[in-house]
């Protein structure tokens, strides 16, 4: 009899959680490993760990592939000329130019595949997810008619020179699943990052549809010494410039002196 | 040892940025000129903005036409006076350079510019002083003597001209619309090319104002240290791209690097001293001339807005 109750009992309470588990809405929430990344004088880039966990998951194990996440971490637009040489009387010159409006100074996109196998490219249009989905508005050209062709080959260019400084990053299957609803991605921000604050989205996918998002803010910023350089450069450039005129004088006065030999 | 660079943005190696302010620092020395036409390409090459390179070869300028200067007056080959003269030329020159250059980035010349001032100033000069080397050293071969580049009684238009004044030091009587033309002159070109200029007023100052070799290259270094110093402060105030932490690794190499040029610089002869200059010059005009005339790898290059150059 006691046996029966459980067995009911278990059976009861497995019927309602697949029944509430059906309409129980998929979220995600997500986070970075450090909110604060410091930039001092023995900054040579360093990795932020973006990890997050998907809410009222029904993903049986974590490499099932139920659900495809995109982390994807930017830094502070700037606008951008991009510049193309051609031969003018046997002169390597700059001839033309494309000027972008404001695209991101840094741009690291992770995911669990290729983002274009599982999004629509409206969506990812949207979002901006992924380098060939960015925003790219052109402000002015050199020459007054630029053809769509011409166009692209700019933005093409624009993003393979980004990727070789290592600015923007491509990691197809950078997300990965550790449990059935806990996922993380590992960002990887070179030396030559520029300085300012980032902001980390996350996106929940599941077969083609987004799910959820969830934002997180990365503050990158200078300490010690080198923000007190910096602050003086913007803030007092003339006193600035005098402390390097004097410093630079200096060094040469004493080198003369010390090192003097008899004449 | 690596240490992260607050203007520029990036993280370096000290040991490369020592040697190359000390190498660069040797041939200033040597030669008496500033070093900023060799510093500024290569920082670049290395990786640093231009904008930061141009501005911060100025604050290793400084510090080795200092140290240089400073050398070069104790022993009295500084004729002080024709410095101040060619200055006052100078910083007229300098601010009609600085104005051209804001013209010609708006008419989208500048870098055309830079690249074929580099390359026509750096290859007539180059060729004009090893060329005049190596007649000099023959000459001195055949005679056993330096010839004098100065002959006594030799009259020109130079004459001719009013405001004249004497210079004690360089053992000229002859007018002050010269060197201020010349003065005014190199600081122009050197606001356009973001360099100090030693290497087309020595010779200037040679061949036009007829000048004693002896004080030509202390008189430069003078000059050059106002100059520099000038330009820094320009920078400063209106790029913001001065960093001071590349200045001082580059300056530390540099100021040890000038002393041991000036005092090779004083064991070669001078028309020796010429033929080496010309060469070093030549090598960086042909460096150049090949990056203009042959095909890029990447036709494409992306610029920031920010920043002077």
């Amino acid at each position: 009899m006691r046996r029966n109750v459980c067995a009911v009992l278990f059976a009861m309470l497995s019927l309602t959680s697949a029944v509430s588990a059906e309409p129980a809405k998929e979220s995600v929430e997500a986070d970075a490993s450090t909110r604060q990344v410091a930039i001092t004088s023995s900054f040579t880039g360093t990795e932020i760990l973006v990890f997050g966990t998907v809410e009222n998951s029904v993903q049986p194990s974590a490499d099932a592939g139920t659900y495809d996440v995109v982390v994807v971490v930017e830094g502070a637009p700037a606008p951008v000329v991009v510049r193309k040489k051609s031969e003018v009387g046997g002169l390597w010159i700059n001839t033309s130019s494309m000027r972008f409006a404001s695209l991101p100074s840094y741009y690291a996109v992770a995911a669990t595949r290729p983002v274009d196998e599982f999004a629509d490219q409206a969506v990812l249009d949207a979002n901006e997810i992924g380098f060939e989905h960015l925003r790219m508005i052109l402000v002015r050209s050199g020459h007054r008619t630029a053809s769509p062709a011409e166009l692209a080959d700019f933005k093409a260019a624009l993003i393979r020179l980004k990727e070789q400084e290592r600015l923007y990053v491509r990691s197809n299957f950078g997300v990965t699943f550790i449990g059935r609803s806990l996922f993380r991605a590992t960002i990887a921000l070179p030396p030559n990052v520029p300085v300012g604050p980032l902001v980390a989205r996350v996106y929940l996918f599941k077969e083609g549809q987004l799910l959820g998002q969830y934002k997180s803010r990365v503050m990158l910023e200078r300490e010690g010494v080198e923000r007190f350089i910096h602050d003086s450069a913007l803030a007092r450039p003339v006193l600035y410039g005098i402390v390097t005129v004097i410093m630079a004088a200096a060094a040469g006065l004493a080198a003369a002196v010390a090192l003097r030999r008899p004449a | 040892m690596t240490l992260y660079l607050p203007i520029a943005e990036m993280s370096v190696s000290i040991a490369v940025y020592l040697a190359l302010g000390a190498a660069v620092g040797f041939l200033s020395g040597l030669f008496g000129v500033g070093g900023g036409f060799l510093l500024t390409p290569l920082l670049t090459f290395l990786g640093v903005p231009p904008a930061v390179a141009v501005a911060t070869s100025s604050a290793h300028v400084l510090a080795s036409s200092v140290s240089g200067a400073v050398t070069h007056y104790q022993r009295k080959n500084v004729d002080v006076k024709m410095g101040f003269v060619m200055l006052a030329g100078g910083l007229v020159g300098t601010i009609i350079g600085v104005e051209a250059v804001h013209l010609l980035r708006k008419a989208g010349l500048f870098e055309l510019t830079v690249s074929l001032s580099y390359v026509t100033f750096l290859g007539v000069v180059g060729t004009l002083i090893l060329i005049e080397g190596v007649n000099a050293w023959r000459h001195a071969q055949k005679t056993g003597a330096a010839r004098s580049l100065r002959k006594s009684g030799q009259h020109s238009w130079i004459d001719g001209l009013p405001l004249k004044m004497r210079f004690n030091r360089s053992k000229l009587y002859i007018s002050t619309v010269p060197p201020i033309i010349i003065g005014m002159f190199v600081s122009f070109m050197s606001a356009i090319m973001g360099i100090g200029g030693g290497f087309i007023l020595i010779p200037a100052m040679i061949y036009l104002l007829r000048m004693p070799t002896g004080v030509v290259v202390g008189t430069s270094l003078f000059q050059i240290v106002f100059v520099a110093a000038f330009a820094i402060i320009l920078h400063a105030v209106q790029n913001k791209t001065v960093d001071i932490v590349l200045a001082a690794i580059l300056i530390a190499g540099g100021v040890v690097g000038a002393q041991f040029g000036t005092a090779a610089g004083e064991k070669l002869r001078n028309e020796h001293l010429r033929i080496l200059l010309g060469i070093v010059v030549l090598i960086v005009a042909a460096r150049m001339a090949v990056d203009l005339v042959t095909t890029p790898g990447d036709l494409y290059s992306i610029g920031s807005l920010t920043g002077g150059l």
